[in-house]
């Protein structure tokens, strides 16, 4: 992942609040979309992820067990949390925190598989987006593709790799890695054909205040988010970051 | 949407998807019996699942190449209980996570009938159980297990080569470290020795002009970091089987300041109860000086319930801070607020908020009334406070600052009853104008009260708590305090206004931020708020911590509290936490007329102080230590200034003869050490914990070695660490309460502590009877656990009703009051766990005791005064604005601890840049990634500048944890292998090595707050220069 974690510094445009206790516009308060499609295939399951950003509380637990279950090596991540610290004019509260966790958004039009010259990245039945390493040749044309630098060449493999959903967890019944350690229980995982399911349930009592990342691309992504602030869904324009994490592909 | 959380656990129980089958241990393993692949060609090296759960019917398969355990993290001092995934091949932790039984990681925890099979399918997939039911670890929690094969780890005892932090040590046996630090010598060709057994000195008095000092013994000091369920065997040897009074913890590093101002309001200076918000149900929260959700202590459960709080829209709260944290998150929009203060000036905004308070009727006087829990009671109100209880403020007056007792007005005591003891009775005014006990009181009683009653012929004024703490607050106006604390008036009465509209599901409170030249009276002020709207012990207001089970007591099964030759310590604690005027020194100065100044500061109203273990020990007053014992601590690192002022002391064996550490590490302090003894690390480690606070239901994690513990044996085969090494000091030196019979059971048969299995199984056993005892393990919860690699140590050292009550409590990982339990069955609006002692609205311990230095009397209620040296010296009068324009300060990292610097936290987050507000950088010309100097008195350090908004301006600030030189930025020379070279360790700097000294004291000792004694490192004068 070419997103890094850090606290970065900037000025997205036209953000300001009013007098102190007397509400501050949320950030999100931006022209609402209509909800995004999902789930393009009738098949269950088809996995998909929510992330409430208002629940996040930015500690990388995600970050660390996934490191930890995935055995990436150091200064790769599948997911990270980018932290923000927002400047907010004309306000006394001069600026905010923003968090955004970031993975691979196993899109239903994942711009990453056209562009494989050895068919090694495909879609499987269930949603996910996955890498098949024996047949993969490192070329890099699936990192290039990807809209939300969710991939990236895993040094110790030489191979191309992104978030899984923990498909080896998913086979066992279990919850990806960064799900059942999420804190603040921003990531909600499930079966988006599962009308039941926790996942859909608050898929559709979010409605239109479910977006994703990137909506023009037409990815058709499976990450959903609520609480998105479109500015920071691609890259932030403002002050870079100042500490990466070390070994950093980006 | 607002999940109900509760509502569908209780739909979905667990006892409804688990009766319907049954396994044996082998057909659930079934499925794991193929092949183990190295790289599987989707999932790469992601690791085995733990086990398998069908997700459509709920039935488990676990992996027999893994066991699953739960157990304690000590990742930081929160001390959740966690699961540790173990390859059982190599012993290796390959992954940990929550431990759904502890409320620390789980909200709401699975209750303790639960079997562990239920526990697993409760995390999976299955009815989408472990997504509300998700038990969790933190980022370091999920990081930490690196520590246990780090390169770093000291795995045989060690002994120095050449001085002191030469960082070159040769391994010694287990035989020859105990010979030599109890039998001392010429150890290190430096000249003689004394070892611990001719330091233990029980009769001859340390200074015979001052026999009060106590025994020779107390020359031996042991500094902890943090009980982790350890302690109380640490505390046994060190205290009542060998002896000496000094023995303290961190906090006076750590958020002493917050403490002794809680412990204030709870009228308790030594213990220093304080209490949490009612996360779960509370409406509005004030956070000062602590960032929830960002650090802090419970830090996933508070995280947690502000995540759930702010989306549901239940929960609003603000942080002021003087630097913005994850604390803030803009996607929840005014749910949660940043408001950036000067550091240290917190004081001024709480008291500017109380000052509002009065003015506008918003402070809650119908409860304030109440002058006893009886009567409070009688109108409903949980908890109440001595504001209406009289103080006598005749100037002058021996008694002066003291509350006005019956027998200051000539009422009789009964007969052999101590006068100003417990029932020489507090008074208020009576309805006739008289003062009348507060016992006698059935209604509520006058707060405005300034008047002078007749005592003996003399006139003696007198007054109320909330008189005087209204005067307190009105003493400046808005715009005074708004200059201070550099908050605008409108937010300050905006703050009050919301601060005082949520009826009791409101609360305010502080921590670490606290740590200032101002902190007492500043954490004094932000818990006082409470007191002011009544908040205490309500549900959703400002509520007690559950409490524990009781486990090392004289317990149900086995005593752990009394042995025979049990000593009780005594003498002048070396912290000078004590009243000067109790002591031999003011008597003789008082003799000569002139009482004041002592020759250095004295802190009556603070507990054992670390912070001024150095400048006593190397000042010699009130005297000097023999010996220091280092257990897990790390003062160099930790305290301001302490390297700079105090280093080359600590490094000469000439000023303190004898150093020994126990760690299973090389830290900032111990590489100080004559010896190091290796510890154990997290989950090779026992102990049993409670929650810190913050918790509303009791608590005990069981924490087991759930791996084989890495470090060298003892010649009778059991792992070297604490525990051990003390077993072995109190053999070698005949010490009561250890040794073959070295403990009793509840009926006073004599039983050995011989290891530590002993201490911690039998405590177990208190623990699994304390009240309703708990179930019987059953062979499957003992199986999928892994407690079977302790069912041995069970059968052996408990008796046979005992041991599956004890293993229970592994297996489940603790001990767990039920989460519906938090509020009281008879009164639903009232915690189950509530404070039943008066909160202290003037705290007559305080405002009765004098600054030893000036002889002048502290205030005893809350107030704002500017961050001062010890004789009352503002900070600025020395270090003015105009030489040091910046205020410097740290805050609390929310990745990185301060002994988590070798782990894959580091890969991640690197370094700590300094943070600088756009206006301070500008007028420097510096920007983001530029190099600089951070200079303050104490020195100077460079640092790379981030510059944004999230800070006040006037401030740098910089996250702690960084700037290590030891665990592992140094490579040491061990026998004759060199630990590996980590520069990268090293990365970054910290705040403490700028630390200040206080130069209004002899000695020139490091500043501290002149009431907690706690150390100071929020707002140090700075500047920042261009490299």
């Amino acid at each position: 992942m070419k997103s890094d974690p850090s606290t970065r510094a900037c000025s997205p445009t036209g953000v300001s609040r009013r007098n102190f206790l007397r509400g501050i516009p949320v950030l999100t308060a931006a022209a609402a979309l209509p909800a995004p499609a999902v789930a393009a295939s009738a098949d269950t399951p088809h996995w998909g992820m929510l992330v409430d950003i208002r629940r996040c509380i930015g500690c990388q637990a995600c970050t660390m067990a996934c490191i930890q279950e995935n055995a990436m090596p150091e200064g790769s991540f599948r997911t990270v949390v980018s932290t923000y610290s927002v400047a907010l004019a004309d306000s006394a509260q001069p600026a905010g925190t923003y968090v955004l966790p970031r993975l691979c958004n196993h899109c239903d039009k994942p711009p990453c598989v056209p562009v494989c010259p050895v068919g090694a990245t495909f879609k499987r039945g269930d949603g996910v987006v996955l890498v098949d390493a024996e047949r993969c040749v490192g070329c890099g044309y699936c990192v290039q593709a990807c809209p939300y630098d969710a991939r990236f060449i895993n040094h110790d493999t030489n191979k191309a790799d992104k978030c899984t959903f923990c498909a080896h967890r998913l086979e066992a019944g279990l919850l990806p890695a960064c799900v059942e350690t999420c804190v603040g229980g921003a990531r909600v995982f499930g079966d988006l054909n599962d009308p039941q399911g926790e996942l859909r349930r608050r898929l559709d009592a979010a409605g239109v205040e479910t977006k994703v990342l990137k909506p023009e691309q037409r990815t058709a992504p499976q990450v959903f988010y609520i609480g998105l602030e479109e500015r920071f869904a691609g890259k932030v324009v403002g002050q870079g970051s100042l500490w990466k994490p070390r070994a950093s592909h980006a | 949407m607002k999940i109900q959380r509760r509502d569908l656990l209780a739909a979905g129980g667990l006892a409804a998807f688990a009766a319907g089958f049954s396994q044996t241990f082998g057909r659930m393993a079934d499925a794991f019996t193929g092949e183990r692949p190295e790289q599987h060609k989707l999932h790469g090296r992601a690791l085995e699942t733990e086990f398998r759960v069908d997700p459509a019917t709920g039935e488990l398969s676990v992996n027999p190449h893994q066991q699953v355990s739960y157990t304690g993290c000590l990742g930081c001092t929160t001390l959740c209980g966690v699961r540790v995934r173990i390859d059982k091949d190599s012993g290796k932790v390959l992954r940990v996570a929550g431990n759904p039984y502890s409320p620390l990681s789980t909200e709401p925890h699975l209750p303790m009938k639960a079997s562990v099979k239920e526990s697993f399918v409760a995390l999976s997939r299955f009815a989408d159980k472990g997504l509300d039911g998700r038990s969790t670890a933190c980022g370091r929690g999920n990081a930490a297990l690196a520590q246990i094969d780090s390169p770093f780890r000291v795995l045989t005892p060690l002994k120095r080569v050449g001085p002191r932090n030469a960082g070159q040590w040769k391994p010694i046996s287990f035989e020859q470290l105990v010979h030599e630090v109890v039998e001392g010598g010429d150890l290190f060709g430096e000249g003689h020795v004394d070892g611990l057994r001719a330091l233990r000195d029980l009769d001859t008095p340390i200074d015979p002009d001052n026999p009060a000092f106590g025994p020779r013994v107390n020359q031996v000091g042991h500094i902890v970091s943090v009980n982790d369920g350890r302690e109380q065997f640490s505390r046994r040897f060190w205290q009542q089987a060998y002896g000496t009074q000094n023995y303290v913890g961190h906090g006076s590093y750590c958020g002493g300041s917050y403490r002794s101002g809680s412990g204030a309001l709870f009228g308790d200076h030594r213990a220093m109860p304080h209490a949490k918000p009612d996360l779960a149900n509370a409406e509005f929260v004030l956070f000062i000086g602590t960032a929830p959700g960002n650090a802090g202590n419970p830090f996933k459960r508070t995280g947690q319930l502000l995540a759930e709080g702010r989306s549901a829209g239940r929960l609003e709260y603000v942080v002021v801070d003087p630097v913005l944290s994850n604390a803030d998150n803009r996607a929840a929009g005014e749910q949660g607020r940043w408001v950036p203060i000067l550091p240290g000036t917190d004081g001024a905004l709480v008291m500017g908020m109380m000052r509002w308070l009065f003015e506008h009727g918003r402070v809650n006087t119908a409860y304030l009334a109440n002058p006893s829990q009886q009567v409070a009671e009688a109108n409903s109100e949980p908890s109440f406070t001595t504001a209406s209880w009289l103080v006598l403020m005749e100037p002058g007056h021996p008694r002066e600052g003291r509350c006005l007792r019956g027998s200051d007005i000539g009422l009789a005591l009964p007969e052999g009853a101590e006068r100003y003891g417990e029932v020489d009775p507090y008074l208020v005014m009576g309805p006739d104008g008289k003062p009348m006990p507060v016992a006698q009181t059935s209604a509520a009683a006058p707060l405005e009260v300034d008047t002078h009653i007749e005592v003996g012929g003399k006139p003696l004024r007198v007054r109320t708590g909330h008189d005087l703490l209204r005067e307190s607050a009105m003493s400046r106006s808005l715009e005074e305090y708004a200059a201070d604390c550099g908050v605008p008036v409108e937010i300050i009465t905006g703050l009050a206004d919301e601060f005082s509209s949520h009826g009791r599901r409101a609360c305010a409170v502080a921590h670490g931020g606290m740590m200032s030249g101002a902190g007492f009276y500043n954490a004094y002020s932000v818990v006082t708020l409470n007191a002011l709207i009544g908040s205490l012990n309500w549900k959703g207001g400002f509520a007690m911590n559950g409490g524990g089970f009781p486990h090392v007591a004289a317990g149900p099964r086995y005593d752990l509290l009394n042995f025979p030759g049990k000593i009780q310590p005594r003498g002048t604690p070396l912290g000078r936490n004590f009243p000067y005027e109790r002591t031999a020194e003011f008597a003789r100065k008082r003799e000569a007329g002139q009482p004041y100044p002592a020759r250095d500061q004295w802190f009556p109203g603070a507990p054992g102080l670390g912070t001024e273990f150095f400048a006593s020990t190397f000042g010699g007053y009130p005297y000097s230590l023999k010996a220091l014992i280092l257990w897990m601590a790390n003062p160099v690192y930790g305290i301001p200034g302490l390297r700079e002022r105090f280093g080359a002391d600590l490094a000469d064996p000439q000023k303190l003869p004898l150093v020994i550490s126990i760690d299973p590490l090389i830290n900032e302090s111990n590489a100080y050490a004559d010896y190091i003894v290796p510890d154990s690390l997290m989950y090779e480690s026992w102990g049993w914990t409670g929650a810190w606070n913050g918790v509303p239901t009791r608590t005990l994690t069981a924490r087991w070695p759930v791996i084989e513990p890495r470090a060298a044996q003892t010649p009778d085969g059991q792992a070297i660490g604490m525990e051990t090494f003390l077993i072995a000091l109190a053999k070698a030196m005949d010490l009561p309460g250890f040794g073959p019979e070295g403990m009793a059971d509840a009926a006073g048969n004599r039983l050995p502590l011989e290891r530590p299995e002993h201490w911690y199984l039998r405590a177990g056993a208190n623990a699994a009877y304390a009240g309703e005892p708990v179930a019987d393990a059953s062979d499957e919860d003992i199986a999928l656990s892994g407690v079977e690699r302790i069912r041995p140590l069970l059968e052996d050292t408990l008796k046979p009703e005992e041991w599956r009550k004890v293993a229970l409590l592994y297996t489940r990982g603790g001990r767990y009051q039920p989460a519906s339990q938090a509020q009281d069955a008879g009164n639903p609006a009232w915690q189950a766990q509530r404070f039943g002692k008066p909160l202290w609205i003037w705290n007559e311990h305080i405002g009765g005791a004098k600054n030893a230095l000036t002889g002048k009397r502290y205030a005893g209620c809350a107030t704002w005064q500017e961050p001062a040296f010890a004789d009352g010296t503002p900070m600025r009068a020395i270090h003015t604005q105009a030489d040091w324009p910046l205020l410097a300060m740290s805050f609390k990292s929310a990745l990185q601890n301060s002994y988590s610097i070798a782990t894959p936290i580091t890969g991640l987050h690197p370094e700590n840049p300094l943070i600088v507000h756009p206006d301070d950088a500008a007028k420097l010309g510096l920007k983001t990634g530029d190099t600089a100097w951070l200079a303050t008195p104490g020195g100077r350090a460079r640092c790379t500048v981030l510059v944004h908004h999230g800070v006040m301006r006037g401030v740098v600030a910089v996250e702690h944890g960084f700037g290590h030189r030891e665990l592992g930025a140094r490579a040491h020379r061990i026998g004759d292998r060199r630990q590996p070279e980590r520069p990268d360790l090293a990365a970054g700097f910290n705040i403490n090595d700028l630390g200040l000294v206080d130069p209004t004291r002899e000695g020139r000792p490091i500043w501290v707050d002149t009431v907690s004694g706690a150390s100071v490192r929020n707002g140090l004068p700075a500047r920042l220069e261009r490299v």
